[in-house]
């Protein structure tokens, strides 16, 4: 009895410790990222430029409309993809899923274009990442059905197979619209490879809405979650029913996504990361470690932003680009410790 | 397709046995591939009659008229090139696919899965943004280096090739190429940026008689090779004990069939770019059809990869008239559901 209090005040502190550095760490990246680059700002320029903001000051007007909206975004769209990386590898089982990975990128990219091309509704500047959102589900649950057909069910290799697929349709479709459609190219060209230059206050502030009903949704469902976690059986033992938590967390993982690709555009590989970093979280899925991998995912989000920017300091490279850098090798690594 | 269909044919002291339906498949796609050329040398932005057609082959005899002449110039350095371009690249990538698809024994390598094409393209890329004078020849040499470096960087690390390690690794390796990639074009000056991303996106508009020579030496060689070889491969297929016993030096045979392999993608990667699901999609196509032994399904699958890039091609410059659609896209277009379709059919296999 003693032993047990006595392991979980263990647990705790570490999980406090935990928390605590890596939202240190988020805040230094942050302030970091917001005071240097091309013209780097001392400190207490920020805080005047936070509480007493002057328009006339061209160190203020950097900060609040170039790299406040920038950060802003960087930070929704980290924990956004992370949260629905981790998901989508509780639901599926399945640690190698990450919502670039599996289409949920490439449907709601070829939503927000097509909407873009053809405009429907009038209002659609407010609803893309609802229009997004829906994108990445349709796809991902087309994904889903080709992937978990045949006698052995949802395999890893089919489910990556199909990604890979749907993925390369809706890429193939998107760039054909681009193609043929330049003014929707203009519009769209910086935040189709991932690139943070492009983000606005109103992109972001659109786009919190829908990530925090994902939010919500998400931690509606993770106690079931993790009962779940201990196999269907004994979730429907404790009386949680599979099938519809299952759907909602999907349907949570669609809505984040949604948002994040609103706001930043497709940067894929945040999911796979930020969760690969932690051990012993996919066991025993909880409130704690869904904020451990949002927190972790807007730092690593953060971090490839500011490497993007300073690393061939004149020119900017993508984004996405640098966390396809670093999520191939993840991948790999992930799946060879399993295999083995 | 019992035995019983194979015909002989004596000349003297010279005998061959051929497989009725399988040559008579073979013509089939033959006539289709021929009709499909004759399609796309008179369509695109300029309709050119078939009489200057034959006049170009040297068929009939020329006419002195101006718009003959201009029509021959519009034949000989755009259309006929790009045309012999296409059909020499799909059926490099079909081959190089069905090889990859045989010696993995894994109905989803493809080259563009496994990090090759990847591999390839960036030192080709390299090659292009770091001395952009090179002679075109250097190209596909660069681009073997680089896709037999990323070949055997994934053959190594799965430690063989016919496990779910080696497809996994080698989309790993692919992803984290085309990144490298992404940030190579970022970070270079855009001076020749142009010339790369056009060459980048699976593009066969630059095409040039000298890129065809290029390709064409490349291609008889391999397809040599390759048919010499196949009876071995054939044996293999029966498992690896068998293939011992019968006599098949299998290291030998798998070395010279996956380089190969390389040599076919390299070579097409670096004359016309990124250019997909051809090697996925064409041997499974093939596997439709009636096909007596390897040999003859390694002629039809380059048949069909052939068929299915001039198609794509020339669907690419007329759909949309004015604007071009690259090759590569239109590829994927039709190639990402062929893939989906095969993966629903093999659901219970993989």
């Amino acid at each position: 009895m003693s032993l047990s209090a006595n392991t979980k005040t263990t647990q705790q502190c570490s999980h406090t410790r935990r928390l605590g550095f890596i939202t240190a760490l988020v805040i230094g990246l942050t302030a970091l990222h917001l005071l240097y680059g091309a013209r780097s700002i001392p400190i207490g320029t920020l805080a005047q430029a936070l509480f007493h903001y002057n328009p006339h000051d061209f160190d203020h007007r950097v900060l609040i409309s170039l790299r406040l909206p920038r950060v802003l975004a960087m930070l929704l769209a980290g924990s956004c993809l992370a949260i629905a990386g981790y998901l989508l590898q509780i639901t599926l089982r399945n640690r190698l899923s990450d919502p670039h990975l599996l289409g949920l990128n490439a449907g709601a990219s070829l939503a927000v274009v097509l909407v873009t091309a053809f405009p429907i509704a009038p209002l659609f500047s407010m609803v893309r990442p609802l229009v997004a959102s829906v994108g990445a589900a349709l796809l991902f649950s087309l994904v889903l059905v080709i992937a978990s057909a045949g006698k052995k069910g949802l395999q890893p290799l089919k489910l990556i197979f199909c990604g890979i697929a749907f993925s390369a349709l809706a890429g193939a479709i998107t760039s054909t619209i681009l193609i043929l459609d330049e003014d929707t190219l203009d519009q769209l060209r910086f935040w189709l490879i991932g690139d943070g230059a492009g983000a606005n206050l109103h992109t972001v502030l659109i786009s919190l809405p829908f990530a925090g009903a994902g939010l919500v949704l998400s931690l509606l469902i993770m106690p079931q979650l993790s009962a779940m976690s201990l196999g269907d059986a004994m979730a429907k033992g404790l009386g949680a029913s599979v099938q519809k938590i299952r759907f909602m967390s999907l349907l949570a993982a669609a809505l984040l996504t949604g948002s994040a690709v609103s706001a930043v555009g497709p940067i894929g590989f945040i999911g796979l990361i930020s969760a690969a970093l932690w051990r012993g979280i996919h066991s025993r899925p909880s409130a704690y470690s869904l904020a451990l991998v949002a927190i972790t995912g807007a730092a690593i989000l953060m971090a490839a932003d500011m490497a993007a920017i300073s690393l061939f300091a004149p020119k900017e490279l993508p984004t996405g680009a640098l966390t396809g850098l670093v999520g191939a090798p993840v991948f790999l690594w992930i799946f060879v410790r399993r295999m083995r | 397709m019992s035995s019983s269909a194979l015909v002989a044919l004596r000349s003297g002291q010279y005998s061959i046995r051929i497989h009725l339906t399988s040559v008579l498949t073979i013509g089939v796609l033959l006539l289709f591939l021929l009709g499909l050329i004759y399609f796309a040398l008179i369509t695109g932005s300029e309709t050119i009659a078939t009489s200057s057609i034959l006049a170009y082959l040297h068929i009939e005899p020329a006419q002195p008229s101006l718009a003959y002449q201009y029509h021959t110039l519009i034949l000989d350095a755009f259309r006929a090139p790009r045309i012999t371009l296409a059909v020499l690249c799909g059926a490099m990538l079909a081959c190089s696919g069905a090889v990859m698809q045989s010696l993995t024994r894994n109905g989803l390598a493809d080259p563009s899965l496994l990090g090759v094409r990847e591999g390839a393209a960036l030192c080709v890329v390299a090659l292009i943004l770091a001395a952009p004078g090179v002679a075109l020849a250097w190209r596909p040499v660069v681009g073997m280096l680089g896709g037999l470096a990323s070949g055997v960087f994934v053959l190594l690390l799965a430690r063989g090739s016919s496990s779910i390690r080696f497809v996994m690794i080698g989309i790993s390796l692919s992803w984290f190429l085309s990144a490298l990639m992404m940030v190579l074009l970022a970070a270079t000056d855009t001076k020749d940026l142009q010339t790369v991303l056009i060459w980048l996106a699976g593009n066969l508009q630059g095409a040039t008689w000298q890129s065809v020579q290029l390709v064409a030496i490349l291609f008889t060689i391999a397809i040599i090779a390759l048919l010499i070889s196949a009876p071995s491969a054939d044996i293999e297929a029966l498992g690896d004990a068998l293939a011992i016993s019968l006599g098949v030096r299998r290291k030998w045979v798998n070395i010279i069939r996956f380089s190969v392999a390389i040599f076919l993608v390299a070579g097409s990667v670096s004359v016309a770019g990124s250019i997909g699901f051809v090697g996925l999609i064409a041997p499974h196509l093939a596997r439709f059809l009636p096909n007596y032994s390897s040999r003859y399904q390694l002629i039809s699958t380059s048949l069909i990869g052939a068929i299915l890039v001039l198609g794509a091609d020339t669907l690419g410059r007329s759909a949309f008239a004015p604007v071009e659609l690259p090759t590569g896209i239109v590829i994927a277009v039709i190639g990402a559901p062929t893939l989906i379709i095969l993966l629903w059919t093999r659901r219970n296999q993989l």
